[in-house]
C-alpha cells in the first residue's frame, strides 16, 4: 500500500468529515480565512512600500540621483552652480542625460483673498521632464508652467490661463514679488502627494521667482545612465567628488534605514501573532476532533486501520480546513489591502502614487508556504494523540464511560 | 495455513493501575478452528473483553504465546498486525462505533477500501453484505437516522467486510433490547453457519448458550469450558 493511495484515501475521509460536519469545518474555515487575509497583508506591507517606491523611481525614467551631500533629494542643501556641473556630468561617457530640478515652496494667488499653497518644481537640461503632460503641451520657454490635476480642480485653469505666483524661497525672501507664469499644459508629477498642488516650469524661471540672479542653483540633478547607474555613479563621484550620487537602490536603502523600517517590524509583529493564532485556533478544533472521536478512532485501528492512515486523516483534515481558508483569505486579503491602502495613504508626506500594498509573488509565495506549515503544526499534537492511542485501552474505557 | 486460526497458550494480562497490579487474564489457553462458535461468559470485570482484545491482536498479553495461522504475534510489527486484523479479523463492539458522517453504505465500504479493494468489487460486496443484514432500503442512512439494532446490523456488515476468517463480538446485544437482541443473535448464528468462525464475549447466558463451545470466565481464567 503506497503511502499516496493511503493519502488519497485519508484526503477523501477528510472531505466527508468536514463536508457532514459543516458548522466545524465552517467556523475553521472562517476564522483561517479572516487570520490568513491579515496574514497576506501584513506580507505586503512588509516589502510593499518599498516594492512601490522602487517602481515609482524606476518610472521617471531616471537611474542616479545627484545632490550636494549624502543626503535624500530635498532634504539636503541645494547644489550651486548648476550649469557647470549639469554639463561635466551630462558629459560622462557614463551618463547618457541629466536634469537638475529645484523645489520651491509657493502660493498661488486665486483671487483677492484665496491663495493655495504649491509646489514648484523647476528643470533645466536635455533629459525628458519628470512629469507627464495629459492635456495641453509641456513647457518650452521661461515663464511658461504646466499644472497637475489637484490646481485644475481647485482654480479651473485651463492651458491658456495665467497664474500669480509667490514663492517662498527660505529666510530673507518673505517679500518676494509675485510672477505672472501661463499655464501651457495639464501634467501627472509621480512624486506628488495626495492632494499637492504641483507646478512645473523651467529652471530659470523658478530662479526668477525666488528673486535670485547669478550661478543657477538645485535641488537634485537626475541622471539617467547609459546603462550601468553603478558605473554612472562611479564616473560622477570621480569627477565631482565634492558631490553627493545615488543608484536608484542606493537611495531605496537610505529610505529604508530611515523610515520604512518602521512598517516592516510591524507587519513581523503581526505577522507572528496571526500565525499564532491560526496555529491555535486549528490545533484546538483538531484536538476537539480528536477527543470526541477517540472510540470510532480505535475501532477503527481495531478493524485494521494503520497507525499511518488514522494519522494521515487528521493531517489532511488540517490541510483541507487551513487549505480552504487560505483560499478564502486571498480574495479576503486583497480588498482589506485595498482598504487599508486607502486610509494609510492618507498620511502626510505620502507620495499619492505609492502604495503600502504591493501585489508581489513572492508575498503569495511565502504566504502559502507559511499557512502550510501551520497546517502542519498545528496538527501536531492530535496526530500524536491519535498515533498514541491505545487501542484496548481506549475501547474499554469508551463502553466504560 | 493449519485449521486453528488462532491459539493462546497460557497467556496473562496484568494492568499496572496506581493501586498496584491488576491480573485481568490469568494462564488462558483456547484455540479457536475455523467454524467455530465459542462463547465466553461470565459477569463484569471477569477479563473476558481483555481476552477478546487479545485474541483480536489489539492488546498483547504480558506473558504466554499468541499464534495466529501459527506465527507468534508478538513478533509482528504493528503495521503487520494492522494487516493482519484488516484481512484475517472482523470486530463487532457493543457501542457499534460506526463513524457518524458516513452513512451505512460508506461504512461498510470503508474497510474494503482501505483493504485496496477496487470499487466495482466494492460496489458488489456492500451491497451484498448490507443485503444480507436485511439493510439495502437503507444503505443511505446515517448512523444516527438508525435504530440500536439497525446499527449493530451495518457494524456486522463492515465487521464482514473484507471476508475475515475470524469474528470478534464484544457484547453485541449489551446495548439493545431483548427482542432487538435476539435478532442479532440469530444474525451471528447465520455469520457463523456460513463459515466464519465466531467468538463472542458476552455476561447474557442465552447468548452464550447459542456457542457450540461455551467457556465460562472468573477473576481472569477460564472456569468451565462446556461443548455442545
Amino acid at each position: 500500500m503506497t503511502i499516496w493511495s493511503t493519502m488519497r484515501r485519508a484526503i477523501a475521509m477528510a472531505s466527508r468529515s468536514l463536508i457532514r460536519q459543516p458548522a466545524r469545518a465552517t467556523l475553521g474555515v472562517l476564522g483561517v480565512a479572516a487570520v490568513g487575509a491579515l496574514l497576506l497583508d501584513m506580507l505586503l506591507l512588509s516589502e510593499g512600500l518599498i516594492v512601490s517606491m522602487r517602481d515609482l523611481l524606476a518610472r521617471t525614467g531616471y537611474d542616479v540621483r545627484v545632490t550636494a551631500t549624502e543626503d535624500l533629494p530635498r532634504n539636503g542643501p541645494r547644489l550651486h552652480d548648476v550649469q557647470t556641473t549639469l554639463a561635466t556630468i551630462a558629459a560622462l561617457p557614463a551618463v547618457r542625460s541629466a536634469l537638475a530640478v529645484r523645489f520651491v515652496d509657493a502660493e498661488v494667488n486665486l483671487a483677492p483673498d484665496m491663495t493655495i499653497d504649491v509646489s514648484l518644481e523647476g528643470v533645466t537640461g536635455q533629459a525628458p521632464h519628470p512629469w507627464t503632460v495629459l492635456r495641453g503641451r509641456d513647457i518650452r520657454d521661461a515663464g511658461e508652467v504646466v499644472v497637475n490635476d489637484s490646481i485644475v480642480t481647485a482654480s479651473g485653469v485651463a492651458p491658456g490661463a495665467e497664474l500669480m505666483l509667490q514663492a517662498d524661497c527660505g529666510a530673507g525672501t518673505e517679500a518676494l514679488p509675485q510672477s505672472r507664469l501661463r499655464v501651457v499644459g495639464v501634467a501627472d508629477f509621480p512624486f506628488e502627494l495626495t492632494n499637492e498642488h504641483t507646478i512645473g516650469t523651467t529652471l530659470e524661471t523658478a530662479t526668477a521667482a525666488c528673486g535670485a540672479e547669478g550661478p543657477l542653483q538645485a535641488s537634485v540633478i537626475l541622471v539617467t545612465s547609459a546603462g550601468d547607474p553603478d558605473a554612472a555613479v562611479k564616473a560622477i563621484r570621480t569627477a565631482r567628488p565634492d558631490l553627493g550620487a545615488a543608484t536608484n537602490e542606493q537611495v531605496l536603502g537610505r529610505i529604508q534605514e530611515t523610515g520604512f523600517t518602521y512598517f516592516r517590524q510591524i507587519s513581523s509583529v503581526l505577522t507572528t501573532i496571526t500565525l499564532s493564532f491560526a496555529l491555535l485556533l486549528i490545533a484546538v478544533l483538531l484536538t476537539v476532533s480528536v477527543n470526541q472521536r477517540l472510540g470510532e478512532i480505535a475501532a477503527l485501528r481495531a478493524l485494521g486501520f494503520s497507525r499511518g492512515r488514522v494519522v494521515a486523516d487528521v493531517l489532511c483534515e488540517s490541510a483541507l480546513i487551513v487549505g480552504s481558508g487560505g483560499l478564502l483569505s486571498l480574495p479576503t486579503g486583497a480588498v482589506l489591502a485595498a482598504f487599508l491602502d486607502r486610509i494609510l495613504k492618507n498620511m502626510p508626506g505620502i507620495p499619492s502614487e505609492l502604495h503600502f500594498f504591493v501585489f508581489q509573488p513572492s508575498a503569495l509565495e511565502l504566504h502559502i508556504a507559511l499557512l502550510a506549515a501551520t497546517a502542519v503544526l498545528a496538527a501536531l499534537y492530535p496526530m500524536h494523540i491519535v498515533a498514541r492511542l491505545p487501542i484496548a485501552a481506549t475501547l474499554r474505557d469508551q463502553v466504560a464511560e | 495455513m493449519t485449521d486453528t486460526i488462532i491459539e493462546a497458550q497460557s497467556i496473562s494480562r496484568v494492568f499496572q493501575m496506581p493501586a498496584g497490579p491488576v491480573t485481568a487474564v490469568r494462564d488462558v489457553s483456547l484455540y479457536v478452528r475455523s467454524g467455530d462458535y465459542i462463547g465466553l461468559r461470565g459477569p463484569s470485570g471477569c477479563g473476558k473483553s481483555t481476552l477478546l482484545h487479545i485474541l483480536g491482536c489489539v492488546d498483547t498479553p504480558t506473558s504466554g504465546t499468541l499464534l495466529f495461522d501459527g506465527r507468534d504475534v508478538a513478533v509482528l510489527p504493528d503495521a503487520a498486525r494492522s494487516l493482519l486484523r484488516l484481512r484475517q479479523i472482523g470486530f463487532i463492539f457493543q457501542r457499534f462505533f460506526l463513524l457518524p458522517m458516513l452513512t451505512a453504505w460508506e461504512n461498510v465500504e470503508l474497510p474494503q477500501s482501505e483493504a485496496g479493494i477496487g470499487k466495482a468489487e466494492r460496489d458488489r460486496r456492500t451491497r451484498e453484505l448490507l443485503d444480507y443484514v436485511g439493510l439495502g432500503a437503507r444503505a443511505d442512512h446515517r448512523p444516527a437516522q438508525l435504530s440500536g439494532g439497525e446499527m449493530q446490523r451495518v457494524a456486522i456488515a463492515r465487521a464482514l467486510a473484507n471476508r475475515p476468517r475470524l469474528l470478534l463480538a464484544d457484547e453485541p446485544t449489551g446495548e439493545l433490547d431483548e427482542a432487538t437482541g435476539e435478532q442479532i443473535a440469530m444474525l451471528l448464528d447465520r455469520v457463523n453457519a456460513d463459515g466464519t468462525a465466531l467468538v463472542v464475549a458476552t455476561h447474557d447466558a442465552t447468548l452464550a448458550g447459542r456457542a457450540r463451545r461455551e467457556l465460562t470466565m472468573r477473576d481472569g481464567h477460564v472456569e468451565r469450558e462446556t461443548s455442545r
